[in-house]
């Protein structure tokens, strides 16, 4: 006696449902495989443009005319002395917003609204965050254009947002039994919060500080509205002199007619990459050696 | 420079208040309960005390001090000469402001050189002033809290309820940030739409500040192609890219590859959003504008255009494709597993369990992460800067040159810089019209990841 499950109708059935089973499976992994396949064929072009380029004298001078006398240097410490800034204020003001929302903001409306707006900030494009820029540090304050004071001042506005939610996040996974405990022996809400639970939470918070970091080094768009793509042939020497910052020196060298000038870019896009899978890998070792699973 | 001596006085005065404190509370110790806060306290209340009034007075002096200056130089015999006119007045005072600070800076008018002097004098008395204002302050505030440091004053709660303002303070600054940029853009637009109407900006068809000179400014800014150039590459050709792969790429890491590829696969996959936009823009004019243009004269394509917006889209696509993938991969994940245990258990395969089950249930998720993606994605800068093109057109070409609102806003404020001029300000309504849609955008998106997780949980 067959049963209903043998027939070679049904034998059919399966295997068209295997065979679609199968190629949903490929498509996904194709899809994986073609998004990797980008990224490994861009690294490609910029390795095989940039590396002959790639020397001591790329390193160690500045922005020049003739393309085979530029160099970077005037343009990483632009970079430098704006993430400096860009840090010096994003990370406390981040850090103490974190810990007032975290645990301390009372439930009330005005403090959704705080909320909200660092949400919102966090999605902002970040041309806005230059106009802003423009229109307030330059317009209103008189600061000096095109200076690493403003631009760290711009880009440490767009960071703050990040490393709020990053921190925020990471006070949040502290477990209560700690707040309890130093709250048991008479500790203060204050000497809790910055002996106990901001210890414990500081890895995390620096992870996210340090990925915000990296996307500020790499931003472009914010520091064109507020004017750091002047030609600089010396290297700043303060955060108030006109300077350029590395993705900055791609950009303008991305639009040189002179052939030698596509070497530079693509040797400075390796340089910038570098930095920034230098900090991201800073971020992920972080992560791992000092996150404590609760 | 000033700025630099005058912070790290204060805070040298501030660290010899911290230790005199801390030295004198010591003092006071007599053993446990004797006092009502530890000496570090009083320490740090003393150090509050000569900080805080010192930057106070400093920030005051420093807004106030520059017209003081600029009175006293007026009224120096060597600026008998000047001119009454106030806006002349200004120039040659700014600078001479500007020689006296650095020599070697020529100024247009010869009476400049002459002020440079005095200018310089009256900078070091307002300075000297201003100093001596800010250690009497410091020293003040620092010689109050010091009559208080007595084992029963509560230096503890005093100085946490200076904390409690800090982060407060902290906590503020988004919201000023918020309205800073609110602020900045409704004011600059507003001088913008005195003189061109906001219905012809948001409705018309032909955008070209370049010619826009004298009356017919409400015929040249129009800035319908814009919009349409920012929606056809941002939020069609990219998410034409972006959407199948990242949503494939998020199915097959959840749910088909194992542990150990899904960890090697997703931190390489987000290395494609950590690179900066304008290496994507550099990777677009080098070498996929020109390959999409061989292409297309391969196919008969009439004088294909090097910049064209399926080159910005397509890169734009790839550079979102993490994005859309992780708020997928959250989505997906949200979803009870008992969803996904009930169809395999009536017999469908995992892909059909995908296809019927998880995403469907998932889709409230996903769509909130697309709407996320396309306001990054019109909001993104770089690549279309590089490789989209200058051209305001109304097309659905994708061949075609095509200019965006984020191109414009950078083509506007780098060219010549006359701040009050219509094309200068008309960036600042495309701003305002960009942050308009991206915040209606994000406001909807977070509302609907916030109300899909709680339906799950």
């Amino acid at each position: 006696m067959s049963s209903p499950l043998n027939t070679p109708e049904m034998a059919r059935r399966i295997a068209r449902r295997n065979a679609a089973e199968r190629r949903f499976r490929l498509v996904g992994l194709g899809a994986v495989v073609l998004s990797l396949l980008f990224l490994a064929v861009l690294l490609f072009i910029m390795l095989r443009n940039g590396l002959g380029g790639l020397d001591w004298s790329f390193l160690t001078s500045s922005d020049s005319t003739d393309a085979s006398a530029a160099g970077v240097w005037g343009a990483a410490k632009g970079s430098f002395l704006t993430m400096v800034v860009t840090l010096l204020l994003s990370f406390p003001m981040g850090v103490l917003a974190a810990i007032y929302l975290e645990e301390f903001a009372p439930r009330a409306k005005w403090v959704d609204w705080i909320e909200v707006s660092i949400n919102n900030l966090a999605a902002v494009p970040s041309i806005i965050f230059g106009l802003l820029g423009l229109a307030f540090f330059i317009g209103t304050l008189g600061m000096p254009r095109s200076s690493p004071l403003v631009g760290g001042l711009t880009l440490a506005l767009m960071t703050m947002p990040v490393i709020v939610i990053s921190g925020r996040n990471a006070i949040k996974a502290v477990p209560p039994s700690i707040r309890n405990a130093a709250l048991a022996v008479g500790a203060s809400p204050v000497q809790t919060v910055f002996h106990h639970v901001l210890p414990l939470a500081l890895p995390g918070i620096l992870t996210g500080t340090i990925i915000g970091m990296a996307r500020a080094l790499g931003e472009t768009a914010p520091l064109l509205m507020i004017g750091m793509r002047a030609f600089v042939a010396t290297p700043p020497r303060g955060i108030t002199d006109p300077s350029s910052v590395l993705p900055m020196q791609i950009f303008l060298w991305s639009d040189e007619i002179d052939k030698g000038f596509v070497q530079n870019t693509s040797a400075a896009i390796i340089v910038l990459l570098v930095f920034l899978l230098a900090m991201n890998g800073i971020a992920i070792y972080f992560r791992n050696k000092f996150e404590v699973r609760w | 420079m000033i700025l630099s001596i005058v912070l790290a006085a204060v805070l040298a005065l501030g660290l010899v208040g911290w230790l005199a404190a801390r030295a004198r509370a010591r003092l006071l110790y007599k053993g446990r309960d004797s006092m009502h806060s530890m000496p570090v306290y009083h320490a740090w209340h003393l150090a509050l005390w000569v900080v805080v009034p010192a930057l106070l007075v400093w920030g005051i002096w420093s807004a106030i001090s520059p017209a003081m200056v600029d009175q006293a130089v007026l009224a120096s015999p060597a600026a008998a000469g000047l001119s009454t006119d106030p806006l002349q007045r200004a120039t040659t005072l700014s600078e001479a402001r500007s020689i006296a600070a650095d020599p070697t800076f020529i100024g247009f008018n010869p009476l400049s050189t002459t002020l440079a002097e005095p200018m310089r004098a009256a900078q070091t008395r307002f300075g000297l002033i201003g100093a001596a204002l800010v250690a009497i302050a410091g020293l003040a505030g620092g010689g109050y809290a010091f009559t208080r440091v007595r084992a029963g004053f509560p230096a503890r709660t005093q100085v946490e309820r200076g904390i409690m303002l800090v982060l407060l303070g902290a906590s503020l600054l988004a919201i000023f940030t918020t309205f800073g940029i609110v602020g900045s853009l409704v004011f600059e637009a507003g001088l913008f739409f005195r003189d061109v109407s906001p219905i012809a900006f948001l409705t018309g068809l032909h955008w070209s500040p370049a010619n826009a000179v004298g009356s017919d400014l409400d015929a040249n800014f129009g800035a319908v192609p814009l919009f349409w150039g920012t929606i056809y590459i941002g939020a069609i050709i990219a998410m034409l890219v972006a959407i199948p792969l990242g949503l494939m790429s998020a199915v097959y890491l959840t749910q088909y590859a194992d542990a150990r590829a899904r960890k090697v696969l997703k931190p390489v996959l987000e290395i494609l959003a950590g690179i900066p936009t304008v290496v994507y823009g550099y990777f677009a004019a080098l070498s996929v504008a020109p390959f999409i243009r061989d292409l297309a004269a391969s196919l008969g394509y009439q004088n294909p255009s090097t910049e064209s917006a399926l080159a910005a889209g397509l890169v734009m696509g790839v550079m979102i494709i993490p994005f859309v993938s992780s708020m997928a991969d959250d989505a997906i994940t949200a979803v009870p597993r008992a969803m996904a245990d009930g169809s395999l258990a009536m017999g469908a395969t995992k892909s059909e369990t995908i296809k019927k089950v998880l995403l469907p249930a998932a889709l409230p998720g996903i769509v909130a992460g697309v709407m996320l993606a396309i306001s990054r994605a019109i909001g993104e800068t770089m690549i279309v800067v590089m490789a989209a093109g200058a051209t305001a057109r109304l097309t659905a070409d994708p061949l075609a040159s095509m200019t965006t609102v984020t191109y414009q806003i950078v083509q506007l404020l780098t060219g010549d810089q006359e701040f009050n001029s219509p094309k200068t300000l008309s960036a600042f309504a495309l701003g305002l019209v960009l942050f308009v849609v991206t915040l209606i955008l994000n406001i909807i998106a977070l509302r609907v990841v916030k109300r899909f997780r709680e339906a799950y949980e």
